[in-house]
């Protein structure tokens, strides 16, 4: 295993360097270059150096007069910036990832590259080349990150050939020129209890957890014959023969006929499928308005297609014990189309990176007709409620059958949304990963388009994905206890999203993993994000787990309140990058920690009880009553400079032994246990 | 059914709120509708069984931990007179009226038809026509305005009826059978029992006969707080000087100011300060002496008159604190109030006249603005809610904005005193309203034992009460002028800022959601004491602790239902940050009589639960121990002890 401190540089020396712009003096420099020799950002195996600068000014967010120097280098995986800064995070307690340095950025998740002129900016497009000077860079990433640097003390080009690489590699447009592909660590799978649903048993086995009856297992995709969307093993109507799936499919959209995602103990199933395929010459006009098409009678659709979506519906309902007549819900018309979503999130994420201080005061005085006008929140409603509709179905044993464009999209929010309300299994981590495999990666959701892994103008980004985690996170507030998981858990996700080291989220579906995976000239090894000791040490992974979580407290369906005063912003997602909002012992982390600490005062006192009542002398433990000295975006921090650290230390010892025991979290039973 | 709950409540939405100004006309067809629809009304299924039992009256929040100030059980042993359809009576309540086959139109559940009882405390309904009874209550003193409905020849299903306009957010709805006059004597009792002091009866407060194990009246001993804050020291002394209300009639008896001061000063200040509130001690920082003093403005007027006493006296107040040769004069008002106010004799510092002094304006408007957003607000938050334009609903009604300059301001002075150990000196106009917000937030802010429930209770004592904030006037206790100007939010703006705070900081605070909102319940009520009359004066004057119990006697014989399970005792000072993206609406209080609102986080249940087996944990071990010690002295050579049976 990488180890991140090998290669790190202990010496420091003047730390904030406060320059003002027209005194360029050379100050210091000569100092720093002594030092300057030995800086080298860390590279992983098959990580190659692609350019260089030296001597260059990172700003701390929002700030334009205080800032560290140090070496940037564009790598073919990251930006990397490296500073003789000492180091504090450790000591803060904040996450880190083994695999990035505190001040490195994935070069997927950079999403724009602006050249700084002054106080004035400039997007540049990817892929071009600079040729004049570049004084600085203003880095927005998809993750809200924003960062900044400065050129001014670097030797000359410096600037412009960082720049130049940035927005050559930084924006590939072939997908085997993401990093994944030559990543060399050697990686032997250790996950196991996460199902992949690329083979049948995990099918199987999900067929079996659910109970469900009247659907089976087909094969008609092998070889993706018929569908490339769609993984090898299909989970179809038990009625159905694979020649009537052949004949169906090639008049869905992306051949996607109706396919199993779930079953109800009482025998209701939740079903995905594509729209019907438009006939050639009208192909447009279905994007825009397919129900109007559906519903008035002036059918572009080939009469065909209807008797074969008929059919399908048909042995849909025959697959319901009670033959129940199917509920169809049409997303494509009701939610938002990927563009809007995109358009949403960007105007969300103007607000979330404000410039400077005066635009973010200014922000402040029109934040929530802002917020209300990016729309955002109200595709977040949109989606919850779509949701609640759907678990309401499920409820009363009727089929709900999912319908979107490609069924790609919103099929996927939709109905893993709908699994969490109805089934409870899904609201521990190792369900929550099993939902997100199962109907968003193996249901072929294009993640390498819409993360916008790959630069092609003709896919559409979208952080639909963002959207869902939204969604969660919403309910995540609304049941506290509910969830095994944290909202440290879902942003950790969302960020994880952006580093192209794991095959996650890397594809656009199973077909083009496999192909990777295969391909003779530069096999891809798989290495799946659910192994995340891989990125993060046991304290990180170990906030991932919800000191609230009470599994028992809950039924089996949850009703969100979806309606928009139900909603609020998620501030640790979307604020943590902005220091201005950080409130030192704040937050909802004084909640998480203090119950953590909690759970380990009573996990100290059982032992102690046990050992008493062994007739042991008692140790006198010194039950430590933990000070969270943390800010309200623990563990992530929008400030470089540390808070309090040394109380935090003793609080994070308190949270590993509360990790370890999981038992304690249901008290009754630990009040009626036997002595 | 989903469409069309959606459709059902954008309509009622935009009846209700043109049924709050033009009541008649519109109603009729507002009633009929809800009665149609109320079946169908996907709302009712959000509500948790137990608050639809008890009907939207009750808040969302945490039922089981709310006290019983709503469902009284406790009967006066004496009241042999109560009939089985009474409703449940406080000591010293008794029923005027009732008037029966009434409906209570709910704007979220329908119609229900049932009892209507009004008693010199409370409005009671109670509904016949359910399974689970529907009980709707409201205290009296929550009522600001009562009127009638319709007329004898009025068309419609309930078109006749009662409709009573509260200072908490909601309206009620009553139809009334259209004989034999069936509303008057209720309306008669309402009209009496909600409005005494215009209809020369006492204030239920009076007639209120609880006693409780504790007793709020000792909650401040002005002597001890000064102490507490190691006042009289070197350069602050405390002076008897308005024992008899003399000199300040709105101050309390006691003050604490710089010790140099002579009485003449104090009497040459009071004549230069606007009602003579000058310049005394709030709070003083125990390590670096740097304070928080309070007055009104200057009477500065348009000729810029001088004070020689006054600028001595605030020098005092600066030389008091030797860390910082500045004084800081935080004006709370907008800077163009200020100046207009120099045209009624009043104004501001000239930084010429006081050297040292550094004037900042901290522009929050006055009452009459707070209570126009208020009136926004309600308009938008009751009864119901519309979706889409929900987030600029929330802006264009200014109460975030106000707030968000009010917790600036707060901050600001702690900071002040804080950061830059200097003294702050605070006025807005009469050093009242606005004063009293600022100084009592930043105290919050500077120092932890205001964050506790007995300190919580010492700041609204002093800053607000003893420092003659116009309870009386700003709420309109017992009287009918439901339109006065002298009405406003302010001490309700006050608690919004600290439940802003408790929601920034979650374990800063001793106290949870439900002391808040119960200190604001009875803050209407008239059921307690403590927020009658507008001065201590006053409330001397009155006997108010002789004849009325005090809230804190209530509220701390049940301190258990007001705790924060999530508080830490060792937090310093709150470094809060005002924006607009961390604050937020408090649903649970504007928003309390929608059931389609999230009720309170469950989370606290589980800390509690948590608690609860910790205590026990520890309890079992320490009996653990006690037997073990026991064992071990018995099997010593010591002299033996008659023992308790042993176990083997």
């Amino acid at each position: 295993m990488f180890k991140p401190s090998d290669k790190r540089v202990s010496m420091s020396f003047r730390s904030y360097v406060g320059f003002n712009d027209h005194e360029t003096k050379a100050v210091d420099i000569a100092l720093e270059e002594n030092f300057i020799e030995t800086l080298n950002p860390r590279l992983l195996p098959g990580e190659a150096v692609v350019a260089e600068a030296q001597n260059v000014l990172m700003y701390a967010p929002l700030s334009e007069k205080q800032g560290k120097s140090g070496i940037l280098t564009v790598t073919n995986f990251k930006l990397s910036f490296v500073t003789t800064e000492e180091r504090h995070r450790e000591e803060r307690g904040l996450q880190e990832n083994l695999l990035l340095g505190d001040y490195d950025v994935c070069l997927s998740n950079v999403d724009e590259v602006h050249q700084m002129t002054g106080d004035k900016r400039r997007k540049m497009l990817p892929g071009n080349n600079i040729s004049g000077k570049v004084k600085g860079l203003y880095i927005v990433c998809k993750n809200m990150k924003v960062i900044q640097f400065s050129f001014k003390f670097s030797p000359p080009n410096h600037g412009k050939t960082v720049t130049n690489a940035l927005l050559h590699h930084a924006f590939p447009r072939k997908h085997h020129l993401l990093f994944a592909y030559d990543y060399r660590e050697p990686y032997y799978n250790c996950q196991r209890a996460v199902s992949m649903f690329r083979d049948s048993s995990d099918w199987n086995k999900e067929l079996t957890r659910t109970g469900a009856v009247g659907w089976k297992l087909s094969a008609v995709n092998q070889g993706f014959q018929l569908s490339i969307s769609l993984p090898e093993w299909l989970v179809v109507p038990a009625s159905l023969v694979d020649c009537q799936l052949m004949e169906a499919a090639r008049h869905f959209r992306s051949s996607r006929p109706p396919v199993w995602c779930w079953s109800s103990k009482n025998g209701a199933a939740l079903v995905r499928m594509a729209d019907l395929q438009p006939t050639i010459t009208d192909s447009k006009m279905l994007v825009i308005q397919p129900s109007v098409i559906r519903h008035s009678g002036l059918s572009n659709i080939v009469p065909e297609a209807r008797t074969q979506e008929n059919i399908m519906l048909e042995n849909v309902r025959k697959g319901h014990p009670q033959l129940t007549q199917p509920e169809l819900m049409e997303l494509t018309q009701d939610l938002p189309s990927p563009k809007d979503v995109y358009n949403s999130y960007y105007k969300l994420r103007d607000l979330c990176t404000p410039d400077n201080v005066r635009q973010f005061w200014i922000q402040d005085n029109h934040f929530l007709a802002q917020v209300e006008n990016s729309r955002w929140l109200h595709t977040v409603s949109a989606c919850l409620g779509k949701a609640n509709k759907a678990a309401a179905f499920l409820k009363d044993n009727v089929t709900v059958v999912l319908q979107e464009a490609d069924g790609r999209d919103m099929s996927c929010l939709v109905s893993s949304l709908t699994q969490l309300l109805v089934d409870s299994h899904f609201r521990t981590i190792l369900g929550f990963q099993t939902l997100l495999q199962k109907d968003w990666i193996a249901m072929g959701h294009p993640f390498s388009s819409r993360l916008g892994h790959i630069l092609n103008a003709d896919v559409q980004q979208s952080p639909i994905l963002l959207l869902y985690l939204d969604c969660v996170w919403q309910l995540l507030r609304q049941y506290p206890s509910a969830f095994e998981f944290t909202e440290t858990y879902l942003t950790t996700l969302w960020d994880c999203a952006h580093m192209t080291v794991f095959d996650t989220f890397l594809f656009d579906c199973e077909h083009d993993r496999l192909a990777a995976s295969r391909d003779a000239s530069k096999p891809i090894v798989l290495r799946t994000l659910w192994d995340w000791g891989e990125v993060f040490v046991e304290k990180d992974i170990a906030l991932f787990r919800n000191p609230m979580y009470n599994p028992g407290k809950f039924g089996s369906v949850l009703n969100s309140y979806s309606s928009l005063p139900n909603l609020a912003l998620w501030s640790q997602c979307y604020f943590r990058w902005v220091p201005l909002l950080e409130i030192k012992c704040g937050g909802a982390p004084q909640i998480d920690l203090g119950l953590r600490a909690l759970h380990a005062q009573i996990d100290r006192l059982q032992e102690q009880l046990a050992e008493v009542k062994a007739g042991e002398r008692t140790t006198n433990h010194t039950v430590c009553t933990a000070k969270q000295h943390v800010t309200s975006f623990f563990p992530f921090s929008a400030s470089t400079d540390p808070v309090s650290p040394g109380l935090l230390n003793s609080t994070l010892a308190l949270n590993n032994s509360f990790a370890s025991n999981e038992a304690l979290l249901d008290s009754q039973s630990l009040l009626n246990a036997p002595d | 059914m989903d469409r069309k709950s959606v459709d059902f409540e954008a309509g009622r939405s935009k009846d209700a709120s043109s049924d709050s100004l033009v009541s008649d006309s519109k109603s009729s067809s507002l009633n009929s509708k809800l009665g149609q629809e109320s079946a169908s009304s996907g709302k009712v299924s959000y509500t948790s069984a137990s608050t639809a039992s008890i009907g939207n009256m009750m808040p969302p929040t945490d039922n089981k931990l709310r006290p019983k100030q709503q469902q009284p059980s406790i009967v006066e042993p004496g009241q042999s007179t109560s009939r089985p359809d009474d409703p449940p009576l406080l000591p010293g309540e008794k029923v005027m009226g009732v008037a029966r086959e009434v409906t209570y139109l709910c704007p979220y559940s329908g119609p229900a038809r049932g009892v209507l009882s009004v008693t010199n405390y409370k409005l009671h309904f109670r509904s016949m026509d359910r399974d689970t009874p529907y009980v709707v209550e409201v205290p009296l003193g929550v009522v600001s305005r009562v009127e009638k409905v319709g007329g004898q020849s009025s068309r419609g299903e309930n078109s006749y009826g009662i409709e009573l306009f509260c200072k908490d957010m909601r309206n009620l709805r009553f139809g009334h059978k259209q004989e034999n006059h069936s509303r008057r004597n209720v309306f008669e009792k309402l009209q009496q029992y909600a409005f005494p002091l215009s209809h020369k009866l006492p204030l239920f407060a009076f007639d209120y006969s609880e006693t409780f194990p504790e007793n709020g009246w000792n909650a401040l001993e002005p002597i001890a707080e000064f102490k507490r804050m190691g006042v009289p020291n070197d350069m602050w002394k405390i002076t008897k000087i308005n024992e008899h209300y003399e000199i300040c009639d709105s101050y309390p008896a006691v003050w604490a100011i710089p010790a140099a001061a002579t009485d003449d000063d104090v009497r040459a200040v009071a004549a230069f300060r606007s009602r003579a509130r000058i310049p005394v001690l709030s709070w003083i920082h125990p390590e670096s002496q740097a304070t928080i003093c309070r007055c009104s403005q200057p009477l500065v007027g348009v000729g810029g008159k001088r004070c020689r006493e006054d600028e001595r006296y605030i020098q005092l107040i600066m030389d008091a604190n030797a860390q910082s040769h500045k004084l800081y004069i935080m004006d709370a008002r907008p800077s163009a109030n200020a100046i207009a106010n120099k045209a009624k004799g009043g104004g501001y510092e000239s930084e010429d006249a006081y050297q040292n002094a550094e004037l900042f304006f901290l522009d929050i408007h006055n009452i009459h603005v707070m209570r126009e957003s208020l009136r926004k607000l309600k308009e938008l938050c009751f009864p119901n809610i519309e979706e889409s334009r929900w987030l600029s609903g929330i802006e264009g009604t200014y109460w975030l904005k106000h707030i968000k300059y009010v917790l600036t301001g707060a901050c600001r002075i702690a900071n002040r005193v804080e950061t830059h150990k200097t003294s702050v000196l605070v006025h807005c106009s009469d050093g009242w309203d606005r004063t009293a917000q600022l100084t009592a937030l930043a105290m919050l802010l500077l120092d932890p034992y205001y964050r506790t429930i007995k300190g919580f209770e010492v700041l609204i004592e002093k800053e607000w009460l003893s420092f003659g904030h116009k309870f009386q006037q700003r709420i309109g206790h017992g009287d009918d002028h439901h339109s006065d100007a002298d009405r406003s939010p302010v001490f309700l703006q006050f608690m919004d800022c600290v439940w802003q705070l408790t929601q920034l900081f979650p374990n800063a605070f001793q106290f949870n959601e439900t002391f808040l909102i119960t200190i604001l319940d009875h803050l209407y009520s008239c059921r307690f004491g403590t927020f009658l009359y507008n001065s201590d004066r006053e409330r001397v004057q009155e006997n108010v602790k002789q004849r009325s119990v005090s809230l804190w006697s209530y509220i701390n014989s049940s301190i258990d239902n007001y705790r924060n399970p999530l508080f830490l005792p060792h937090h310093g000072v709150l470094e809060p940050v005002a924006s607009i993206r961390l604050i937020s609406l408090w649903k649970g209080l504007y928003c309390r009589w929608n059931p389609g609102m999230r009720p309170q986080d469950p989370v606290y249940q589980r800390i509690r639960e948590l608690l609860v087996l910790k205590e026990q944990l520890e309890k079992q071990v320490d009996e653990c121990k006690q037997e073990q010690k026991a064992r071990v002295s018995r099997n010593m050579p010591t002299p033996p002890r008659l023992a308790s049976p042993v176990r083997s």
